[in-house]
Formats: structure tokens, C-alpha cells, sequence
């Protein structure tokens, strides 16, 4: 199932821990948004394989937005 | 009627008891079969069948079921408002619910005579309160009819505010008085399909010419954002077995002790790098017993976290930063949330743990421009006017006013104690050292250089504040082991001296 990874805060992508086609595990960071000088880690709700990364290091990001795609296992 | 006398059923009831048989069993849901029916369309249940799974099985005493509507044209079993007195879970309340199968829920002068004799009631047996409250406000059919538009029901309602835990449930459309007494409780639970809002479409239509259904209006979700409501359910099952949860935190302290939540997650919960943040909601789940913890007002000011938890059975209010959202600093939104729920506590003797890991208040001229000035202010008003026994755990950062509002020592916690990432400060450190190191650190042009100094600095102030640090000056009761917070918060709740009698009101609660 491909489950859309959505950043909670809007800020600056800080730090983006996958690439394509890596295995992660429930609880894994993701991606981590920086927002009021704090690093807000998106974590992996289910384990899978990550499909495709939608954001860059640096790119301003809302809340909500869609960072990666993972199918989920 | 039997006309044979001669053979009459001696336990058969007499005509004058028949007679008053009939009448309330035609306010029945099975005599009344089409609106039933027509209520199940748009997946509602009747409020009596609410009542049959909300209240206890024969604990319901009813008042009012025989009245009708002043309006002789018109047909509506008890007026449309069902109240009485019964039972949840053994713990008793008074129950008021607007029917919505009749005239729409709306708020008629009988139905308006019977809230005020029940509130009335409710007053002087001080019952918690449960009010099922969808309805489309004022009947206008009644307009015609001579009456003094005296209604007390929402003054009377108001008049609850602290003397008894009131519950408000909103399962469909919700408008006008009905929605103003669902707005004088203490707590909303709202389910999906509810639609509420001060003003109805017709007077919306009629004053800006919008024409907008009842749900485009005033839907739950955005009731969820903007903090009108509590907690948001899926159904009306849901909201009743939320309902009979909500009602367990206002009996008496030493119920039944719930199953331990694993503590030992708590060692990991906060991040070795300072920077990083986390869910302090996992915080509180491991602290308080498996399942008992209901969070009020979720999606609104999500700076902070209000919960009503228990540990060992005994019911706690829990006020938390939450570094996901702006690192925790605290806003206009978040000042309202916690001060009301301090209110919300206060008004009920259930004990108080502040979970703080706070940046401060929330800085720049858009959080000033919610006069942050004054809203602010509620939070301390409200903690520094509560009786209600506290407890204090620094999690993490303590800085400046907002973690003085966090439960700080003048506050006068019962227990002030921090976990060994705890650090304080009158402001964050990086923001410190670039005022008191200013020409140090400009006459550094490399900027990385400056950066690793400004580090350094910080670091040497952070070093100076740290749990250990400020045990020493004894301003922390004690460190402790993150693992042992439940403990710690038994050893408070143990601590505390039994609760006075009540015979009235303690103070009021904020609405919002």
C-alpha cells in the first residue's frame, strides 16, 4: 500500500535520512523539518520501502505537504 | 377497555392508570416508529436510545415525559426534551437531551419551562450534568402564542459553571440556544456529523446573503481547529462510551487502579541532541495508566497538550509543552487552552502535573498582534488563583516566562522536579550570549568561527544549568530517573490531604 508521508509542521527540510528504495522500519526518521530552531523528525508510521522523495535539503515546506511516498509493508 | 366487569384481570391496571400508561408510552421510540426511521436516515440514533446505552438500566427517573407543546396544532412527545436522573456507570447524573425527532430539537416554551424546573434540579442535588444538545434553537411555530419570553435555561446553565462537571454532546445539527448551552459546558465532545454554530443558515442568508448548509457552516473538523469542542468522535456510540470515560476523572480519587504503562521508554524519549523534537504525548503515556488518558482539545494550540489521565486510579490534569509544534513556546491559543483546563481542574479538585519543555512564550509581531500581552496572563492568573494541589517536571528547557507559567517555584508546586536533560534559563542560551558576548563575537569575521564560539558560549551557560546545577542551588526539589516519573507522581498523589467536603461552587470556569 503507498502511503503518503506528510511533513506536521511548516518549515525548512533540514535533513532527508532515505533515498529512494530503502528499507525503514516503523519509528524510522524520515525526513527531518526544521521549524523555530527545532528539528521536527517525520517519522515512518508502518515499515516499507521508500518509493519516491518528493523534497530537498532546503526546500520550505507547509504542513501537511507530501515529503516522500512509501509502500508500506 | 374491557367492558366485562365481571371478569376482570385483577392485575390488570384501572382505567385512570391506563390512561397515563398510554400517554407516556406514546413517547416511546417503539409507538413512534416513522421518526425513528426518519432519524436513522441520516445514521442518528434517538436520543432515548442514547439515553438506553448512556444510562444505567432502570436508574433513568424522568421529568417532564407527559408535557407537550404549548402549541395545541402541534404533536411532540415531551416537548422534545427528555431529562432526568440516573445513573452512568453506577455514578449518578442528571441527563438533559433535546429530541431531535421532535420540531428538530428546537427550544420551546414548555420544553424551555421543563430545563429550568430540571436545572434547577441539578443545582440543588449538584449533579454532574450530560447534554445532548443538537437542536435548531427557538421553535418558530410558538411565535403566535401569548408568552413572556422568560426562559431561564441559560442563565441557569451559566449558574452550573464550577459547581458541577458538565458534558456537553453535539451528534448532528446544533444551532442558536441549542448550541449556546452546548457552549456553557465545561467540556464539548462533538461526533463527525455534527454541524454547529450560533447563528442558522436562515438568519446567515437573511444578514450577508450567504446561502450555506447547516454542515458547510459550522462542520466538526473546523470546530475541532479552532477549539470550540473537546474531543471529536466518530459516532454517537463513540460519544456516549466518551461521555462515560469523561464523567470517570470527577468521582472521587482511589478508583480502580489501571494497568502500568511501560516506564522504561521514558529514558529515550527526549533526544540527546538539544535541537531535536519529540511527542511529549509518549510522555504522558508513560506516566499514566494504559488507556486512561483523554486529551481535550487536540488539534487546537498544539504548542501545548491538555489531557485528563489517571495513575493508579486516581484522576490527573496534565498540562504539557509540545516541542513538535512551535518547539513548544507558547502562544495566545495555547495561554486560552491552558488556562482553562487549569480552571477546568481547579473548579474540580483533580490534581495537576505540568509536563515543561518550553522555549518561552512565542516571540514576533504576529504573536503580539493576539495581544499575547493579555492572554498570557490568563495562564498565571489561573494557576496562581487555583487550591488545586500541583506537581512540576522539567523535561527539558525551562526558559524564561513561559516555563515560570509552566509550574514554576512561585508558582509553589507541591513537587518541583526536573529529568536530567532539564535547563533553564531566563532565555534560550544562544539567545544569551549574543547579548552578553555581543563585540566578542562581531569582531570574529569568520563566520563559522563565530558560530563555533556563539556554541561554546551557550554551551558554557547550559552547562551551568543543568538539572545538576540547579539542584545544587536547590531550586529542584530532586532529579529524577525519566523511568521513575510514575513513581514520582504516585509519591505526590499519596502526599496529598483528603479532599474537604463540597457544598458549593469553588470557582466558575472559563468557556474559553
Amino acid at each position: 500500500m503507498f502511503r503518503e508521508i506528510r511533513s506536521v509542521v511548516t518549515g525548512t527540510v533540514y535533513q532527508i535520512e532515505v533515498t529512494a528504495g530503502d528499507q525503514v522500519k516503523l519509528g524510522d526518521d524520515l525526513v527531518i523539518v526544521e521549524s523555530m530552531k527545532m528539528e521536527i523528525p517525520v517519522v515512518a508510521e508502518a515499515g516499507g520501502t521508500v518509493i519516491e522523495v518528493r523534497c530537498n535539503e532546503g526546500d520550505s515546506v507547509i504542513e501537511e505537504q507530501v515529503l516522500l511516498i512509501i509502500d508500506s509493508d | 377497555m374491557s367492558s366485562n366487569k365481571g371478569v376482570q384481570d385483577p392485575d390488570a391496571p384501572r382505567v385512570d392508570l391506563a390512561e397515563v400508561l398510554a400517554a407516556k408510552a406514546q413517547t416511546l421510540d417503539e409507538n413512534r416508529p416513522e421518526a425513528v426511521a426518519k432519524r436513522a436516515v441520516t445514521g442518528h440514533q434517538t436520543i432515548r436510545q442514547n439515553i438506553g446505552q448512556l444510562i444505567d438500566p432502570g436508574s433513568f427517573q424522568e421529568y417532564g415525559q407527559l408535557a407537550e407543546p404549548a402549541f395545541k396544532n402541534l404533536q411532540g412527545p415531551a416537548d422534545g426534551l427528555v431529562m432526568g436522573t440516573g445513573t452512568v456507570s453506577g455514578f449518578r447524573v442528571g441527563f438533559m437531551g433535546y429530541d431531535y425527532t421532535v420540531h428538530a430539537g428546537t427550544q420551546s416554551i414548555i420544553n424551555h419551562a421543563k430545563a429550568d424546573r430540571f436545572l434547577q434540579v441539578v443545582e440543588t442535588l449538584r449533579l454532574p450534568l450530560v447534554l445532548w444538545a443538537d437542536g435548531g434553537g427557538w421553535r418558530p411555530y410558538e411565535n403566535n402564542i401569548n408568552s413572556r419570553d422568560y426562559e431561564e435555561t441559560f442563565a441557569m446553565m451559566a449558574r452550573l459553571s464550577g459547581l458541577v462537571p458538565t458534558v456537553g454532546v453535539v451528534s448532528g445539527r446544533c444551532f442558536a440556544g441549542n448550541a449556546n448551552l452546548a457552549g456553557l459546558c465545561d467540556t464539548l465532545i462533538a461526533t463527525a456529523k455534527a454541524a454547529m454554530g450560533m447563528g442558522g443558515p436562515p438568519l446567515v442568508e437573511a444578514a450577508l446573503g450567504l446561502t450555506l448548509t447547516p454542515e458547510e457552516l459550522g462542520p466538526a473538523e473546523m470546530h475541532e481547529a479552532c477549539g470550540a469542542i473537546d474531543v471529536l468522535v466518530t459516532d454517537e456510540q463513540e460519544a456516549i462510551d466518551c461521555v462515560k470515560r469523561y464523567l470517570e476523572y470527577f468521582r472521587d480519587a482511589g478508583g480502580q487502579p489501571g494497568p502500568d504503562p511501560d516506564t522504561s521508554v521514558l529514558r529515550n524519549v527526549v533526544p540527546e541532541n538539544p535541537r531535536r523534537a519529540y511527542d511529549v504525548r509518549k510522555v504522558i503515556e508513560g506516566i499514566a495508566d494504559q488507556g486512561s488518558v483523554l486529551e481535550l482539545r487536540p488539534k487546537f494550540a498544539r504548542s501545548v497538550v491538555t489531557a485528563l489521565a489517571k495513575v493508579q486510579g486516581t484522576p490527573v490534569g496534565v498540562l504539557a509543552n509540545q516541542p513538535m509544534f512551535l518547539a513548544g513556546a507558547i502562544d495566545s491559543p495555547a495561554s486560552d487552552k491552558l488556562a482553562r483546563f487549569i480552571q477546568l481542574c481547579d473548579a474540580h479538585d483533580i490534581p495537576m502535573l505540568y509536563l515543561c519543555d518550553t522555549p518561552g512564550l512565542m516571540v514576533g509581531p504576529e504573536a503580539e498582534a493576539t495581544a499575547l500581552v493579555r492572554h498570557s496572563s490568563r495562564i498565571l492568573n489561573a494557576a496562581i488563583n487555583a487550591t488545586t494541589p500541583f506537581m512540576t517536571v522539567i523535561l527539558r528547557k525551562a526558559y524564561g516566562l513561559g516555563q515560570y507559567m509552566m509550574g514554576a517555584l512561585p508558582l509553589r508546586p507541591a513537587l518541583l522536579v526536573g529529568w536530567p536533560t532539564a535547563e533553564f534559563g531566563a532565555m534560550g542560551f544562544e539567545g544569551a550570549v549574543k547579548i552578553t558576548h555581543k563585540k566578542e563575537l562581531e569582531a570574529i569575521a569568520d563566520k563559522k568561527t563565530r558560530l563555533a564560539r556563539e556554541r561554546e558560549l551557550a554551551d558554557e551557560l547550559r552547562a551551568h544549568n543543568t538539572a545538576l546545577g540547579l539542584a545544587g542551588r536547590y531550586e529542584l526539589d530532586d532529579v529524577i530517573d525519566p523511568a521513575d516519573t510514575r513513581e514520582t507522581v504516585i509519591r505526590f498523589l499519596v502526599s496529598l490531604p483528603p479532599l474537604a467536603p463540597r457544598t458549593g461552587r469553588k470557582r466558575t470556569i472559563d468557556n474559553w
